[in-house]
């Protein structure tokens, strides 16, 4: 199947395209079963070709090319034909992220049927869905990358779209166009890297990009602009600091679309572009350390603000924001694998734990926490899936987050250790934030009686795709992690020419047609040149950190576990400042108001200037001075110009005239006599010349 | 008797004939010194084909076909002269001047 790759992006966005405009809008349209049919296809198509590529005889990368279009181009006075090449590339993270991406996306659809029943644009909505997931898959097996890049765009046009999808309220109105402008932000700097990498390669193909890196033919400082540029796009679209303003907003369009958005389509995005083009980063050490860095901010920084938040949602997509700076950071401290490897266990654990919060909303109709709790008698599946989620996200042993976080923490304990444990406070925080989640909503009794009896568990459509996803959540780690699939299948790609000085902060590349062995290796020698692919952080670390994990659900539980939070109350009140800073979101989207309100008045002082100085002096001024010489030029045309014209009309007026006076009229004779003399001289001048 | 002869005799024909039509009042003066200036170009005519081209009988023809139609034009000249006679009552010409602009 691996040589039809590229029929998944088509079959979704065909089915997008069938579902948009087959038909007519209906809260009942039996379309959506066409996308989830088309889904179903291509998850089929995607797992057979993880199954190739894990287990099969699957050669990766694999690589096939169309020619797309041509252009000649003179440039510096040189032509030149430019072929211009699409076509699929599928290596071990797209194989990975194809089922991710289906599997999610069959889900979100599946679960919104029931979700989005009854909606005035229900159809248009999986049009949406499917179009977004198009994008995605269209992303992920693009191997060029002006193709990733469209589909890049695309993607922000359908989270836009879907964001905005109840755009009769004010609320989702404001957040498409922040998640839009804020990723446009990001996207420019992308640009600025694509052109650059053109310019410099002459070439989008990806391939032939990373040659030209592995030959070592890119100047150093290049290409730590070009890494800089890429994860200023990916900044945008994964939202790291300080761009990740958008995606707490971003929760305003429909609960199953935000699953999308979160696990599957929009933020991975960013991450697998950085995994893509790895070898930009590869050759800039000082790029790298600054992704870790980015990373490991917005980890902290998204973690400390879901801690305040009583809003479910928002709870959950500060969460997304600090796992994306997980895998960020991984990514940049040389954690290829771990990074990739969480991104695809968090891509399981955020779609279960949206969907769950989807289906409590769907419930109780409220995202408001505080109006929550005891529901897991109401809704023991829920509870269950939720509880298995936010354990996985948590880190607990066994479940799929242990094993990415796990490998992350020990990428990160390699690299710095300072590091190290901002990341294991986030990682604890996470744990904290999501277990207070979880108690608020669904241990101890009801807060709100009206609410609470209302609720209901969920129809199977919505419990099922719930039941999946926990499935996978549970043991997508276990599964990965057996064998040393993980680092078979999300191999870090390698560099051979690397600067000399900095080959020690680059982890030790493994040898792509190594792979497959490499994890057994590396668990046996011990004596590798500095650190191991497969890292393990030192055992007493190792228990710490699943200790302090525990210690930090306990505390969460005792501060959460009643109907009432008088600790954690208290706790509030005695850090008030702290807390204030962080329900204002570490003020964040204020500096970026306030920038915002400093642009506009910027402008209204340029646009002043323009109306009263350029308008006034130089506009204003030069028709004046325009008109003053207009005036002289007319006076000098009356008085000179036009008395010289009538003068010489007038003369021969007067000359004819008086001619005309010497001839007594009406005697043919005399005109004789003047005819002939005239004659006459005219003969005589023709004559004697 | 050369050309230039001839020649001469025509030009002192053709001015005689100009004075006299610039300087006759009355018409009929006027149309008999025409026919001088006619004749002036017979002779002319009759040189020319004298002393050019002996051979031929253009000249004459020509000459004899002037005469002609110097004869018709009085005609018409007299006849005109005619109906402004018994209309003005007079025959000089300086009171011919009914067409003036």
């Amino acid at each position: 199947m691996i040589e039809h790759a590229y029929l998944l992006p088509l079959i979704a966005f065909f089915a997008s395209l069938v579902m948009l405009f087959a038909g007519k809008e209906d809260p009942r349209s039996p379309l959506p079963w066409l996308g989830i049919g088309a889904m179903t296809a291509c998850l089929t198509i995607a797992v057979s070709i993880f199954w190739s590529a894990a287990f099969g005889g699957g050669v990766l990368p694999y690589e096939r090319n169309w020619r797309w279009f041509s252009l000649a181009a003179s440039i510096g006075g040189k032509s030149f034909i430019v072929d211009m090449s699409v076509g699929t590339l599928i290596d071990g993270p797209a194989a990975v992220t194809l089922v991710v991406v289906t599997l999610v996306s069959l889900m979100v659809q599946i679960y919104s049927v029931v979700y989005m029943h009854g909606d005035t644009r229900f159809k248009r909505y999986f049009a949406f869905v499917s179009f977004f997931t198009a994008a995605m898959l269209g992303l992920v097996v693009s191997s060029s990358l002006l193709v990733t890049f469209a589909c890049w765009e695309l993607m922000g046009l359908s989270s836009y779209l879907l964001i905005g999808f109840w755009f009769e309220r004010e609320g989702p109105c404001e957040a498409q166009k922040k998640a839009f402008m804020t990723t446009k932000l990001g996207d420019s700097g992308l640009y600025l890297a694509l052109l650059l990498i053109y310019a410099k390669v002459g070439s989008f193909q990806l391939s032939q990009i990373q040659q030209f890196f592995d030959n070592g033919f890119m100047p150093a400082t290049v290409a730590t602009v070009i890494a800089v540029g890429i994860l200023v796009g990916a900044a945008g679209k994964s939202a790291q600091a300080p761009l990740f303003i958008w995606l707490p907003d971003a929760m305003e369009g429909p609960t199953p679309g935000s699953a999308l958005i979160h696990a599957a389509t929009m933020v991975a995005a960013g991450i697998l572009l950085v995994s893509k083009t790895y070898f930009v980063f590869l050759a800039s050490p000082s790029a790298m350390e600054a992704a870790g860095w980015m990373g490991l901010i917005t980890a902290f920084l998204a973690a400390s603000m879901a801690l305040v938040s009583f809003d479910i949602k928002r709870v959950l997509a500060f969460s997304t924001v600090s796992q994306l700076g997980f895998m960020m950071c991984a990514l940049g401290v040389g954690g290829f694998t771990s990074g990739l490897f969480h991104l695809t266990t968090h891509a399981f654990f955020k779609a279960l734990l949206f969907l769950g919060a989807g289906s409590v909303i769907h419930a109780v109709h409220t995202n408001d926490l505080r109006r929550m709790g005891g529901l897991s008698k109401k809704m023991p599946l829920t509870f269950l899936t939720m509880l298995i989620a936010v354990l996985a996200i948590s880190g607990v042993p066994g479940l799929s987050g242990y094993y990415s976080k796990d490998l992350i923490l020990a990428d990160v304990w390699n690299h710095d250790h300072a590091m190290f444990w901002i990341l294991l406070f986030t990682a604890l925080m996470t744990a904290f934030y999501m277990f207070r989640l979880f108690f608020l909503a669904f241990w101890g009794d009801d807060r709100d009686h009206e609410k609470f009896s209302h609720a209901h568990e969920s129809p199977v459509l919505i419990t099922g795709p719930l039941v999946i996803l926990a499935v996978f959540s549970a043991l997508a780690g276990a599964g990965l992690d057996h064998d040393g699939l993980v680092s078979k299948l999300l191999a870090k790609p390698t560099i051979s020419v690397m600067p000399g000085a900095t080959a020690a902060a680059v982890a030790v590349p493994v040898d792509g047609a190594k792979a497959e062995t490499a994890g057994h290796e590396a668990r046996g020698e011990s004596s590798g040149r500095g650190e191991r692919h497969e890292s393990h952080l030192p055992p007493w670390l190792h228990m710490t950190a699943i200790t302090l994990v525990l210690c930090s659900i306990t505390l969460s539980f005792f501060m959460y576990r009643g109907p009432t939070y008088a600790l954690a109350d208290a706790v509030k009140a005695n850090l008030a400042p702290i807390c204030t800073l962080l329900e204002r979101r570490w003020y964040f989207d204020d500096f970026f108001y306030g920038l915002v309100a400093l642009a506009d008045q910027a402008a209204a002082l340029a646009f002043w200037i323009d109306a009263n100085v350029v308008d006034r002096v130089f506009v204003d001024g030069w028709g004046l001075l325009m008109l003053i010489f207009a005036r002289i030029s007319d006076a000098f045309d009356n008085i000179f110009v036009d008395s010289a014209v009538d003068g010489v009309g007038s003369l021969g007026n007067d000359l004819g005239v008086g001619l005309r006076s010497l001839v007594k009229e009406g005697q043919v004779q005399e005109y004789l006599m003047y005819a002939a003399i005239s004659f006459s001289l005219a003969a005589t001048l023709i004559l004697t010349r | 008797m050369t050309l230039a002869h001839y020649l001469t005799v025509a030009a002192l024909l053709f001015l005689i004939g100009l004075f006299g039509v610039l300087t006759r009042r009355n018409v009929i003066g006027i149309l008999m010194s025409i026919e001088l200036m006619f004749n002036a170009a017979n002779v002319n005519l009759a040189a020319f084909d004298r002393f050019l081209h002996p051979e031929g009988v253009a000249g004459t023809t020509l000459a004899l076909l002037i005469i002609t139609v110097a004869a018709a034009e009085v005609v018409v000249g007299l006849a005109l002269l005619m109906a402004i006679h018994r209309n003005l009552g007079t025959a000089y010409v300086e009171d011919f001047n009914l067409l003036k602009g």
